[in-house]
């Protein structure tokens, strides 16, 4: 595992970091004081590089992901995906970078109740218009793969939470987006299932090239990264 | 946005409505009774307005008349249709029932008079009148209350007017009108029958003759009517059987006037207009009202899935997808709400149609803007209350949806997701 403090040095296909930001500040209005939860970050993030963001609790993990992601605006600084700046860009074009580079996993799963598994999985290939056969055939193949099999009409409720954040790993990756933000995906498994989920992250890292990057604050994931950015207090420390 | 897009907005709207079952059916029951409200109200009103028309129009005027162009509005006896030599009348008439939707056409000749009988006199429009075409126009002949229509030499009272000078059936009454040629005419008539029409007007100042009788006491020409009252089938249409009982008119007698009765009865008209105007406004109020619950209902269910809102955010689904979600919740709501509504009102309505409630007890049988209305509490049938209604309630769930999809499109992702 490499230990990076501030910049990798990969591009994707096109001669682009995955993941670039410059000055990246996020602050939140409140009294008596504001939060700064993010200050000066620089990160950046060669395609199909397997990062891990490291740091406590409140170190602004989170938020440097929203960021990335898109679904929060930075206060200063500067993000770019694929060599596009983000930052400033509208919501309804912020949306369609999302849906058409980004995948998110989710500290707590976050699958939408009134979905089956197989529904919640094929969500984000729904909105790209994929044909259905198209959509059932990656379903089933992953689904297979990660041992969700047989679990497709099964409504969130009546999974376990490994099986939920499986599906919503699934979710993240068959949209097949360039880049996956996964924020503490094994916080509320147990250790095997955290294995066998960064397994399936692992796999389709290395056969896809699916860029990922995700906050995590266990050890054991941070052996598996192939690089580590350590946040304390808002900022890259080192 | 694509049609599978589309689809699956759907999908996550009819689910989300179902996923609360109580607050959905007790939202729904709000709606569907105020649809029923709606309809049963709507129609009670046209059932008013259907009785009015019909009394305003069947007990004497019927709806289309067709008069000598200068007749009205002082309506001088000599104004007779085709001058003074009078018309073809039988042509005319012949002209008249060949057109579609007219179910009767009765020719009439009016003068004004005196009735007398022992001591009493009472002033009365005298109505030359051919008892078997007049029995298809208006209601003198099912009005009668004893004896029968007048033949030659023969009079009709109305019952107050038969009460005031006393006379009954078989009795022999005076009648003095003044005649075409300047005299005065005067004769004896039998009475033949009294009727009753339950409007105050006819019962208490018309008398009914035979034509010729009358024309003779008149001294005019036989030919010479005043006026022909034509009967239609769709009584509050009567517009499009006028314009062409107009156009067949003007073929066999021209310079006569033809008038549905929204010109000649221009109160009963604005009545019935403003009935209909109240019936908007009444459906306005009620879906107004229902739409505050409504919206607060899905404005709640809106805030409980905040989370659910975020998530899809984040996933690439664009305001306008989170929007069109609750929208389609909304529409959905509505559809619900109407199929439900329309189950409960239908039979009612058929119920309420088909058994008036008598409130007679309470209140007795009065005139309104000349037509008399009987205290029935009763549903008139029609398309239109049950569209209007049902167009309102759709719309009242979609609109109460337009504020909870604004709110939801507007979610903050990362701060719902953190619980910001």
């Amino acid at each position: 595992m490499q230990e990076n403090s501030t910049a990798g040095n990969g591009t994707n296909g096109a001669g682009q970091p995955a993941v670039h930001t410059e000055g990246l500040w996020k602050i939140y209005p409140q009294e008596p004081r504001p939060v700064e939860a993010v200050r000066g970050v620089d990160i950046e993030v060669s395609a199909g590089e397997f990062v891990a963001m490291a740091g406590p609790s409140g170190s602004g993990k989170t938020t440097v992901l929203n960021l990335l992601g898109g679904l929060t605006r930075p206060s200063r600084g500067r993000v770019w995906i694929a060599g596009r700046e983000i930052s400033e860009l509208p919501d309804k074009e912020l949306a369609k970078v999302r849906l058409s580079r980004i995948g998110f996993v989710f500290q707590s799963y976050n699958l939408l109740p009134v979905l089956t598994a197989a529904e919640n999985a094929e969500f984000t290939m729904l909105l790209q218009g994929l044909p259905a056969r198209e959509r059932r055939e990656r379903v089933r193949r992953l689904f297979a793969e990660i041992g969700l099999e047989g679990l497709e009409d099964r409504m969130p409720p009546k999974l376990s939470g490994g099986q939920q954040q499986r599906v919503a790993v699934a979710r993240a990756v068959l949209a097949e987006p360039a880049l996956v933000l996964a924020d503490e995906p094994t916080a509320n498994l147990d250790s095997t299932m955290a294995e066998a989920l960064l397994d399936v992250m692992e796999k389709l890292n290395r056969e896809k090239g699916t860029t990922f990057v995700f906050s995590t604050h266990d050890p054991r994931v941070m052996e598996r990264a192939g690089r580590l950015i350590r946040l304390v207090d808002g900022r890259v420390e080192g | 946005m694509s049609r599978t897009a589309n689809q699956t907005w759907w999908r996550i709207a009819w689910r989300n409505l179902w996923r609360n079952r109580r607050r959905t059916i007790l939202t729904a029951s709000a709606l569907s009774f105020g649809f029923v409200a709606s309809v049963l109200m709507i129609g009670y009103m046209d059932g008013i307005v259907e009785e009015l028309v019909s009394n305003g129009t069947r007990v004497v005027t019927g709806q289309v008349q067709i008069q000598a162009e200068d007749y009205q509005p002082e309506r001088s006896i000599h104004k007779t249709m085709g001058g003074r030599e009078g018309l073809d009348v039988d042509a005319l008439l012949a002209a008249v029932e060949a057109q579609d939707g007219v179910t009767g056409a009765a020719p009439r000749l009016y003068g004004g008079g005196l009735v007398s009988s022992g001591d009493e006199t009472v002033g009365a429009v005298l109505m030359g009148i051919d008892a078997a075409r007049e029995a298809t126009v208006s209601r003198f002949a099912s009005g009668l209350v004893a004896g029968r229509m007048p033949g030659p030499g023969e009079i009709a009272l109305g019952e107050a007017m038969a009460e005031t000078v006393e006379a009954g059936v078989g009795d022999e009454v005076v009648l003095v009108a003044p005649a075409a040629d300047g005299s005065t005419g005067n004769d004896l008539f039998a009475v033949s029958g009294i009727f009753s029409v339950g409007v105050g007007a006819y019962d208490d100042s018309y008398a009914l003759l035979e034509m010729g009788s009358l024309a003779e006491l008149m001294a005019m020409d036989p030919g010479r009517i005043h006026e022909v009252a034509v009967a239609v089938a769709r009584i509050r249409e009567p517009e499009v059987p006028a314009a062409e009982i107009r156009e067949a008119v003007a073929a066999v007698a021209p310079g006569l006037r033809t008038e549905p009765w929204s010109g000649f009865l221009d109160q009963l008209y604005f009545m019935v207009n403003y009935v209909d105007a109240v019936n908007f406004v009444v459906a306005i109020l009620i879906f107004g009202m229902a739409s505050f619950g409504v919206a607060n209902a899905m404005l709640i269910a809106t805030y409980e899935r905040r989370r659910e809102f975020a998530v899809a955010r984040s996933l690439g689904t664009s305001g306008g997808g989170i929007g069109r979600i609750v929208i389609y919740e909304g529409l959905l709501l509505g559809l619900v709400s109407l199929a439900a509504g329309a189950a409960l009102a239908a039979p009612l309505m058929f119920y309420i149609h088909n058994n008036p409630i008598d409130l007679s007890r309470f209140v007795g049988t009065y005139s309104f803007v000349g037509s008399a209305v009987r205290p029935m509490l009763t549903v008139e049938y029609s398309v239109w209350g049950p569209f209007v209604s049902a167009v309102a309630l759709v719309g009242t769930g979609v609109v109460s949806a337009l504020l909870p999809a604004w709110r939801a499109v507007r979610i903050p992702p990362a701060d719902v997701l953190a619980n910001r």
